[in-house]
């Protein structure tokens, strides 16, 4: 894995180019949405998982790069992580030419116990990888084929044609694409420096986005997947900007009153957002529209409001408020009316993030140490995600609701660590000697 | 079948077996294997610099063509920028405070040194005040800052009442991110909850 930092200058061209718009282009050809039916009737068997072989590619010419084995390998790790699949890859293509062959592979690896099987026909071509799929239903009687996809893509996103294919076969499998393709964004510290990050979900392709030399602090994904904001002390005071990762823009100053400009948390339309702002003399909560003057403000308390995320529908706020005399998560209508309370256990519960699936909540509770906690929004059933592995923060959902990122210092360190919404299955995120705070999950990417 | 499958998978190595079992007349084709992704990241592409043709390894023909128009110039209200904080510096005549956990009100025993601050303010009637805001590592960054912020307004609130013009004074929140003392202690963490004092000649 490489880090490419770019882009030195403070803050006069600070937009980066850093992943060139790729790439894949998918023609295909699919029968009907057979694929849900053999989950849903496996899961009625009682299993729990979709068995899945994925051999080895096969490649016509060239594959300098092993392409043919590496992107089978990332598709098994990505299936594999969304916890739908059990995955074996590896082993000789299926053959490519020979039906009866083809038929008599994916007989044996029915008999193995394989419910589907990804065959993959690969040709590079210069510095294009063009690779057709083909998924078979290894549960029906004549092996039929539940997609056939064809992918192109530049050598150099070999890792993001596979995270596609990936995020294809969960469609294919469950009616809603996977989360392979995206980004975490988060805070990166490094010789006391916190800049802005952006690595693939699973850890790999880590680069640098800002290179402000002061303090980055809160990024969050704009819903179109193409911006992060964040507040930057870049010119001295904490404002809030955006930059644009994978264009070379320049940042743009998105509010920058006198005192704090934190907490970004972008509407559902991607076009306004609620910041944290103390310009009127107590830190409360505003919507800030992209690129306008006005700041309509949606709270009023003696006390601390800040840390807002919207519902999904973009019609109820959660946020922190300190009105009840400790930090308390509360919920209101979008434009600041019916506040009610969500949590009540413990005396410090902060980041409510809510859940882009449904009337939940994650946020961070502190009793002793700091863990990640889910409510639904009705302040019903609390219930902790994380216990006994350091202090957990900071939790931002997986575009799919299934899985969530947070940073913990359960090494000693400040780290991220994904993990299903229950919980379970949490993973380390390795970012080496870079500590990582303040996770954001992109959405998918376009 | 579900069982022998789970055997598969706790041991990859025998699920490839099995495969090519299963087609024992294919020759392996593959030989060349793909290097394992590295897990341990390191810095290493040297930064180019702003102004260059797209960086990194990755120049595509874009399919989804993102908008490349120009960003708008911000039109965001900054009224009176004050001088950046990097201006303002410590002198001894002006002492930090500091606060319970998850508070903001100034103690008891720190009104005096507040009261000092204000003196001190009187006598260089000509210097403008930066008050920051600090919290303990402790809580999240979110709420630390407003916390910092509370604590720097509350610090600048009181001064105000003892007679100093509000408009010599300028706060800012650091939040928990400039700790002034780095252990991981309550001894620290005390230290840290403060309001620190910094000025410049107008």
């Amino acid at each position: 894995m490489i880090v490419r930092r770019l882009v030195v200058v403070p803050f006069a061209i600070c937009g980066l180019a850093i992943i060139g718009w790729v790439l894949l282009s998918p023609s295909l050809t699919r029968s009907q949405g057979t694929g849900v039916d053999v989950m849903v009737n496996i899961r009625a068997q009682g299993g729990q998982k979709l068995n899945i072989a994925i051999p080895t590619f096969a490649a016509t010419g060239a594959d300098p790069e092993g392409l043919a084995r590496r992107v089978p390998e990332i598709i098994g790790r990505d299936l594999t992580f969304s916890n739908l699949f059990t995955v074996v890859t590896g082993g000789s293509p299926l053959p490519a030419r020979d039906p009866a062959a083809l038929k008599k592979n994916l007989a044996d690896f029915a008999g193995a116990g394989a419910h589907a099987a990804l065959q993959g026909l690969l040709s590079i071509k210069g510095d294009q990888a063009e690779v057709e799929v083909r998924l078979y239903d290894l549960t029906s009687a004549d092996q039929r084929v539940i997609a056939s996809t064809k992918w192109s893509a530049k050598m150099t996103n070999q890792r993001r044609l596979a995270h596609r294919i990936a995020d294809d076969v969960v469609l294919q499998f469950t009616g809603e694409r996977g989360v392979a393709d995206t980004k975490i964004a988060f805070v990166g510290k490094s010789d006391k420096i916190k800049e802005i990050y952006m690595m693939d979900y699973d850890g790999e392709e880590l680069v640098r986005l800002t290179t402000t030399q002061s303090t980055n602090l809160f990024p969050v994904w704009n819903p179109d997947s193409r911006s992060i904001a964040f507040t930057s002390y870049m010119r001295g005071y904490p404002f809030l900007y955006r930059l644009f990762p994978f264009e070379r823009r320049p940042f743009q100053l998105l509010a920058g009153w006198p005192g704090i400009n934190s907490s970004p948390a972008w509407n559902p339309d991607g076009k306004s957002l609620l910041v944290t702002l103390s310009k009127d003399g107590n830190p409360e909560l505003y919507l800030v529209p992209v690129g306008g003057t006005a700041a309509r403000r949606l709270t009023t308390h003696w006390g601390i409001d800040t840390d807002p995320s919207w519902s999904p529908t973009g019609r109820e706020i959660a946020f922190v408020s300190e009105r009840a005399g400790s930090p308390q998560v509360f919920v209101m209508d979008a434009e600041g009316a019916n506040v009610r309370r969500v949590t009540y256990e413990g005396s410090y519960n902060t980041q409510p993030r809510w859940a882009p699936k449904g009337e939940m909540l994650a946020y961070t509770s502190r009793q002793g140490v700091f863990d990640i906690w889910a409510v639904s929004a009705d302040g019903s059933g609390p219930r902790r995600l994380t216990a006994g592995q350091g202090n957990n923060q900071s939790p931002s959902w997986a575009p799919n609701g299934r899985h969530l990122v947070v940073a913990s210092n359960r090494n000693g360190r400040w780290q991220l660590v994904t993990m299903l919404a229950d919980g379970s299955a949490q993973t380390l995120l390795p970012t080496g000697s870079i500590e990582a705070t303040s996770p954001s999950w992109s959405p998918r990417l376009p | 079948m579900v069982r022998r499958w789970q055997c598969l998978t706790i041991i990859p190595v025998l699920g490839l077996a099995l495969f090519l079992v299963g087609c024992p007349k294919r020759p392996a084709t593959t030989t060349a294997a793909a290097p394992p992704p590295s897990t341990s990241p390191q810095v290493t592409a040297p930064a180019p610099s702003a102004g260059t043709g797209p960086s990194g390894p990755v120049t595509s023909t874009p399919s989804p063509t993102p908008a490349r128009t120009p960003s708008p110039a911000p039109q965001v209200a900054t009224p009176t920028p004050p001088p950046a904080p990097s201006e303002f510096v410590a002198v001894p005549g002006l002492r930090d405070v500091h606060f319970d956990f998850d508070k903001s009100d100034i103690r008891a025993g720190d009104a005096k040194i507040l009261e000092a601050n204000a003196q001190w303010l009187k006598d260089n009637s000509r210097n403008l005040l930066l008050v920051e805001g600090h919290a303990d590592e402790r809580g999240t960054n979110e709420y630390n800052l407003a916390l910092g912020e509370r604590r720097a307004k509350s610090a600048m609130n009181y001064l105000v009442s003892l007679g100093v013009a509000a408009n010599r004074i300028t706060i800012i929140s650091y939040g928990e991110e400039r700790p002034f003392c780095a252990e991981h202690n309550e001894n620290c963490w005390a230290k840290n909850r403060r309001a620190h004092f910094l000025t410049k000649r107008q």
